[in-house]
């Protein structure tokens, strides 16, 4: 998807992950997609370099889809949608 | 559905450094969804103790004590939980049992599962320990 696509996505759940250091964001995200339903679209905003391939690699190996990430001012945001 | 890996660690060390990389090691194990088995052994048993566990800044470092404060300090500005607090996360999200060694709590004066935080699961003996170790995937030795 290009980040146009990514920016226009309607978003289901939205983890602010920014305050906190590996591994924070990605037990934000483990936590958080127990909390949305099949085919929801989740964003995490995350300003650590790690998490940049920890989620999208284990977005996948659990079946989901990660869908991309968007650059913004000092961090990111990753795009996934669950299985 | 799939049986989940397994992680085993015998975490001998009580050190405030080796405590908090255990903490992050099981917690990314259980955003994995690994099932986490940890042996409380020797020094780390006296971690967690709850009087020493409430008052974890006084842990030592493992290998140079002149760093701690910068350590503890640098934890704190990155919002990085306390080693107490990521072994609850990782409870929180995943099959994570705590289990202390015997002969490790009574060195330190805890018999009862009570005498220590309230993470740990039980106390147990070295042959549980081994069976699970056997029985892992991932098998780490802090």
């Amino acid at each position: 998807m290009t980040t146009e696509e990514l920016k226009a996505l309607t978003v289901q759940k939205s983890v602010d992950a920014r305050g906190t250091a590996c591994p924070g964001p990605l037990l934000a995200a483990k936590k958080a997609i127990g909390e949305i339903g099949s085919g929801d679209i989740m964003e995490i905003l995350s300003a650590d370099e790690g998490t940049k391939k920890d989620i999208p690699k284990w977005a996948n190996k659990k079946g989901h889809e990660y869908m991309g990430t968007v650059e913004e001012a000092g961090y990111f945001k990753i795009y996934m949608k669950k299985a | 559905m799939e049986e989940n890996k397994k992680m085993c660690m015998a975490l001998h060390s009580g050190s405030l450094d080796r405590l908090t990389g255990a903490g992050v090691v099981i917690s990314g194990a259980a955003a994995d969804d690994m099932d986490v088995d940890v042996y409380v052994l020797l020094q780390a048993a006296r971690a967690f103790k709850k009087e020493i566990a409430d008052d974890y800044e006084k842990l030592p470092m493992t290998e140079n004590e002149d760093i701690k404060e910068e350590f503890i300090a640098s934890l704190k500005k990155l919002n990085v939980p306390t080693w107490i607090e990521f072994f609850e996360m990782a409870k929180e999200l995943t099959n994570v049992k705590i289990h202390v060694c015997s002969l490790a709590g009574k060195m330190w004066g805890g018999e009862k599962v009570e005498d220590f935080v309230d993470l740990v699961d039980d106390i147990c003996g070295i042959g549980e320990y081994i069976e699970a170790a056997q029985e892992a995937d991932v098998h780490l030795f802090i």
